[in-house]
């Protein structure tokens, strides 16, 4: 909200200055936004432009003789509405000029001396207008001040205001509020009633909406007004909020409501029936409103409307077609209460945004109502004069004070601060609440009509300790306690994070970035990866955002190709974050993208990244948490992110662990300027990681005895897993077989379609003494026999 | 006597061996079995006692000579060898090699860690809750009615499927859900963060519709608001690294908690860059406070005997402010070579 300095005086007498007040606001929870005070621009004073030439080596420059009252300087200027007697605001060497943050300096321009500047608005940051530097009238004294010249001596604030406190969306409130702090003593409120009420008013109201969503509603009938434009001091202060004043009646309602908070409205009384409803509006009712558009109503909305037309949408905004003109001759003053839940629901579903709707479904001062109608009634009678009629109303206005039992202990258990009652009462009384006490820790409290937000205990407890100062809060810092530690030892969020950070670690000590994408994609990823349709986010942002995302490899291929085209040839990235298979369910999983394109550094040649380096990559990540991917079922990936030849499964269980292999060449279709792009998907939230720890590593067994290597080759059918001829083998003798290493793999034409060669090593090693010849001969046979009757295998030879 | 001269002639054949075969030739034709200093030796039989002794040990002396001098000019002959060779195995030391991207940890991950690790220490265990919300747990359990304008004060995103109350899930504005699940689950006492991804449809260079925050709760019999603000002023302390720090507390407004606070950190600017701890502006870092009654009944937490305190920060913001970033969007760009500029190396992580 914005207010200026003296108008908020109006209300608090203060000898504070803005400064001091302004850091009270924000003390009190009004947080200070902006407050512009323009003390310092009174070095810049008023000068003429006595004469000038061009500039002899630049077109666009002249040089000025520049008179300021006291002497003439020389100035080089560049703005383009330089002219002769012009008046503007001059700046000398050495100030500091705020809109471009820096200190003037005495030099040559061009060739040319220059000792100073006449300033734009921009470069006193008044406005973004840098057109030209500022024109002032001619009557304007040279050596004026810029304060007094371009009136900046009235301070505005702007504070921002919390749902919570609709009381401080008027001035009034804020005065109220500072004065309870001891900032000012709060003024009473100065206008006269209307001394004679002359005649009944010709329109009357019914309430006949029937979920309450008016509870009051009073009115005065204001005959034979002159409505012109609105005087002098009206006009300034509506424009120094920086609203457009447009007549007399239709400022004086803006006034009110930002000078009181009480939003009320003005109907043109020739315009509407005699017979005004308070009612629910009918499906698909249709209103012109103010701002000019056309809205479409539903049985939800309450509408203000005679027998013919809906008039004005209750507490948000009036119709277009009543409102107030200058031709206005008589006028209908409407104040109601409206409830704040029915304003909120109803301008949410439109999409208005009003003062009125504001301050309405922040929940209204009902003491406010009358005072607001006689308040506008004297400034409607002084300045459009006419005759005013006595009240007519409808519905009942309940003025009930919250009564709260309050606990004075209460406040010193929740704040950590022993505060005695006198204190609190005191505070207390100075937000205008009226205490009862009952006993010594005890009291009633009433809490006065604007504070509908104070409704328990602690919300008396944050009116004193807002009152009393944060500040004055003592600080103490809770030592964690033994169960805590344990708490945290045991909590398996904690370990996920452990294991998070371990394979971070591990990834980018093999050469991979992390990088962090959203957890949407887009409608194309959602098509491709087949994600579940009830995942579309229904206001998205755009249409690379509108799904949940069901997989990141999409994110992924989108920042290679970004990085591609920054001319990053060898990607690789990896992301840890949720994806979502249903609104219910979301994993944390490991997502990786390598893609490598082509290489043309004939010395430093990497590699061939291809599927068997990503197996290796698979296995290390998993060996990184202490698991062993041996341990685990291997098998060709059903899933459509792969390659269907190129890609692999990795199951504990029925448990998913990790997807990898070569990108889809369909998915890779949508990023043609990728090649040889694999994918690692890690959902190491299905590993039992509450089990991870050094204690569950696999136990290499460490000998000191001679060890034996032999070579094995067989032919198996081109569909047998090699993971459970690994397995298989190695337990074959559990005791003496070491390792089983795979090293070459041949396939061809001799061999048949359905078969291929695989030659492994194995290791022998006893832990009690070295092998003798017979022993390993023994083994050999054994395996040879076991595995070619296991597999079905040929031995080759 | 002949003994000089052998030498001598040696001593010359042994310096003009160029070649390991060279000098193996030279060693059996003085030492071998037929060789010069052998034959001599041989021939010691035929001379006197006397003779034999002297000249024994002349012979002995020579034949020790030489062999040292072959030993000698063998390993000299070797050495020249190994670096012929390898003068032949030399690579270019200056081809530079190809410029690549150094791999980094994302700098939030370096914020999510050392904020686990503060609270961590300060006995916070780590807690979640899902991104995909029901409006319940985001929004009414917190006490945020609907229709009420703090709804207002974020703004949403929701999801076209819809939970059992019939309403549409929403994603998270807040990590504050946390707080609800927590408590429905777990008795007090209860002290925890809760650091995760939020969402909130805005986005410009301060806002992104997807960021992370970190919440903390701490419910007891007695947890203060002193204690709440000696936990934060601690916090920042570790976290910013600076321990004489300037903070201010002021009254706000959540529905969540009452007495409300926003915490500000003094920063000044110093070289045109943000220096944080002292000066006379204020940067807002958090919101926090004591957990409202209301929320903690909605829980079914017995507020006669509990109560306790609740933060939120953007995890975010808070990076940005530490390491000096201004564009909240590069975060989540997945740019590498912004990652490379402002990630964290192992070491460092």
């Amino acid at each position: 909200m914005k207010f200026s300095y003296s108008w908020l005086c109006e209300h608090l007498e203060t000898d504070k200055n803005a400064t001091e007040i302004g850091d009270a606001l924000t003390n009190i929870g009004l947080e200070l936004e902006s407050l512009s005070d323009y003390s310092s621009y009174s070095k810049f004073v008023v000068a003429t432009i006595k004469d000038f030439k061009k500039h002899p080596n630049a077109d666009r420059l002249n040089i000025c003789k520049v008179d300021d009252g006291a002497d003439t300087y020389q100035v080089i200027c560049g703005a383009n509405n330089v002219k002769k007697g012009l008046k503007g605001i001059f700046a000398k060497e050495g100030m500091y000029i705020p809109g471009t943050q820096i200190h003037l300096k005495k030099g040559k321009i061009r060739g040319e001396i220059s000792e100073g500047m006449l300033l734009s608005e921009r470069e006193l940051n008044l406005s973004d207008d840098h057109e030209g530097i500022i024109e002032l009238s001619e009557n304007c004294k040279n050596g004026t001040s810029a304060v007094e010249a371009l009136k900046l001596d009235d301070p505005i604030f702007e504070i921002g205001i919390t749902p919570n406190r609709g009381d401080c969306l008027s001035i009034r409130g804020v005065a109220r509020d500072l004065s309870a702090k001891g900032i000012g003593k709060l003024k009473p409120l100065k206008y006269e009633k209307i001394k004679k009420l002359e005649f009944e008013s010709p329109i009357s109201w019914s309430i006949k909406n029937d979920d309450n969503s008016c509870e009051y509603v009073v009115s005065r009938y204001f005959k034979d007004v002159n409505n012109t434009k609105s005087p002098e001091w009206l006009q300034k202060k509506l424009i120094s909020l920086g609203l457009r004043p447009i007549n007399a009646l239709v400022d004086i309602t803006n006034f009110i409501t930002v000078d009181l908070g009480r939003p009320l409205h003005v109907f043109d009384a020739d315009k509407v029936g005699k017979k005004l409803d308070m009612r629910l509006a009918n499906s698909n009712e249709k209103i012109l409103a103010l701002d000019n558009k056309d809205y479409t109503l539903d049985v939800s909305s309450t509408v203000i409307a005679d027998s013919n037309n809906a008039l004005a949408i209750a507490g948000i905004i009036g119709g277009d077609h009543s409102g107030c003109t200058e031709n206005t001759k008589n006028v209908f003053l409407e104040v109601a209460i409206f409830n704040p839940n029915s304003v909120a629901k109803t301008g949410r579903s439109l999409g208005i945004n009003s003062d009125a709707r504001h301050r309405f479904e922040r929940g209204l001062d009902k003491n406010m109502v009358l005072e607001g109608l006689e308040y506008a009634s004297y400034l409607i009678n002084k300045i459009c004069g006419g005759s005013v009629s006595k009240n007519t109303d409808a519905g009942k206005l309940d003025t009930n004070e919250h009564k709260i039992k309050y606990d004075f202990n209460y406040f010193n258990k929740v704040i950590g601060l022993d505060l005695e009652p006198q204190i609190q009462v005191k505070i207390l009384k100075d937000l205008e609440f009226q205490i009862n006490e009952r006993s010594d820790n005890e009291c009633d409290v009433l809490v006065p009509s604007w504070r509908n937000d104070v409704k328990n205990n602690i919300d008396i407890v944050e009116e004193i300790i807002r009152i009393y100062g944060y500040d004055n809060i003592n600080v103490s810092v809770p030592s964690s306690s033994k169960d805590e530690i344990n708490n945290i030892e045991n909590s398996l969020v904690n370990k996920k994070f452990k294991t998070i950070s371990k394979l971070k670690k591990t990834l980018v000590s093999n050469g991979v970035s992390e990088v962090i994408t959203f957890s949407f994609h887009s409608n194309r990823a959602q098509e491709i990866l087949t994600g579940d349709t009830s995942l579309k986010i229904s206001n998205a942002i755009s249409d690379d955002q509108s799904f949940m995302r069901n997989s990141m490899i999409f994110n992924h291929l989108e920042s290679a190709e970004l990085n591609f085209k920054k001319g990053i040839k060898n990607i690789q990235l990896f992301e840890i974050g949720p994806i979502y298979n249903s609104s219910q369910s979301q994993e944390n999983i490991l997502s990786l993208l390598i893609s490598s394109q082509d290489d043309t550094n004939s010395i430093y040649k990497s590699v061939n990244f291809n599927f068997y380096s990503l197996t290796e990559l698979v296995s290390k990540l998993i060996s990184s948490l202490n698991f062993d991917i041996k341990q685990f079922n291997i098998s060709r990936s059903t899933s459509n992110i792969y390659h269907p030849g190129q890609s692999a499964e990795v199951h504990m269980g029925k448990k998913l662990i990790s997807r990898y292999g070569k990108v889809h060449p369909l998915m890779m279709e949508e990023f043609p300027k990728l090649k040889n792009t694999y994918a690692i998907e890690l959902f190491f939230e299905n590993l039992p990681i509450e089990t991870i720890s050094r204690i569950n590593s696999i136990n290499i067994s460490d000998s000191q005895f001679q060890f034996s290597e032999k070579d094995f080759s067989f032919i198996f059918e081109k569909q047998q897993n090699l993971y459970e001829v690994q397995r298989y083998v190695t337990g074959i003798d559990k005791n003496l077989i070491k390792n089983v290493e795979f090293f070459d793999l041949y396939e061809s034409k001799d061999l048949g379609d359905s078969s291929k060669s695989v030659t492994f090593r194995v290791t022998i090693q006893s832990k009690e003494k070295t092998l003798e010849e017979k022993d390993l001969e023994q083994l050999h046979k054994n395996i040879l026999e076991k595995v070619s009757y296991k597999f079905k295998a040929k031995i080759r030879t | 006597m002949d003994i000089k001269k052998v030498l001598n002639e040696a001593t010359k054949e042994i310096e003009q061996s160029s070649n390991q075969l060279d000098l193996q030739n030279v060693k059996v034709a003085y030492l071998g079995k037929k060789g010069k200093i052998t034959g001599l030796l041989k021939s010691l039989k035929d001379l006197s006692l006397d003779e034999k002794k002297s000249t024994g040990a002349e012979l002995n002396q020579l034949r020790g000579e030489v062999d040292n001098l072959i030993k000698i000019k063998f390993n000299q002959i070797k050495v020249e060898e190994i670096n012929s060779k390898l003068r032949n195995e030399s690579l270019d030391f200056s081809f530079p090699p190809p410029n690549s991207i150094s791999p980094k940890v994302h700098p939030i991950s370096k914020t999510f860690d050392e904020v686990i690790t503060i609270f961590g220490s300060m006995g916070y265990s780590v807690a979640e809750g899902p991104d995909i919300e029901t409006d319940y747990f985001n929004f009414s359990a917190l006490n945020i009615p609907e229709n009420h304008p703090a709804r207002e004060m974020q703004d949403t995103f929701y999801i076209d499927d819809k939970d059992k109350d019939g309403k549409p899930f929403v994603l998270r504005t807040h990590t504050s859900p946390v707080q609800i699940r927590t408590l429905l689950n777990e008795k007090p006492p209860v002290k925890i963060i809760a650091p995760g991804r939020t969402y909130r449809c805005d986005s410009d260079s301060t806002h992104s519709p997807m960021f992370h925050q970190v919440e903390g709760l701490f419910i007891n019999e007695n947890a203060n608001m002193g204690d709440l603000k000696g936990t934060l002023i601690e916090f920042c302390k570790q976290f910013f690294n600076v321990q004489d720090l300037k903070v201010r507390f002021r009254p706000s407004y959540f529905p969540f908690t009452e007495p409300s606070a926003e915490m500000d950190i003094a920063y000044e600017i110093v070289n045109n860059k943000i220096k944080l701890g002292q000066g006379d502006r204020w940067l807002e870092i958090l919101g926090c406070g004591m957990v409202n009654p209301i929320v903690l009944e909605n829980c079914n937490v017995d507020t006669k005997n509990f109560q306790g305190f609740a933060f939120g920060m953007g995890l975010d913001r808070i990076t940005m402010l530490k390491y000096g970033l201004t564009d909240i969007r590069s975060f989540f760009s997945g740019n590498l070579n912004w990652i490379a500029n402002n990630g964290f190396s192992i070491g460092d992580f």
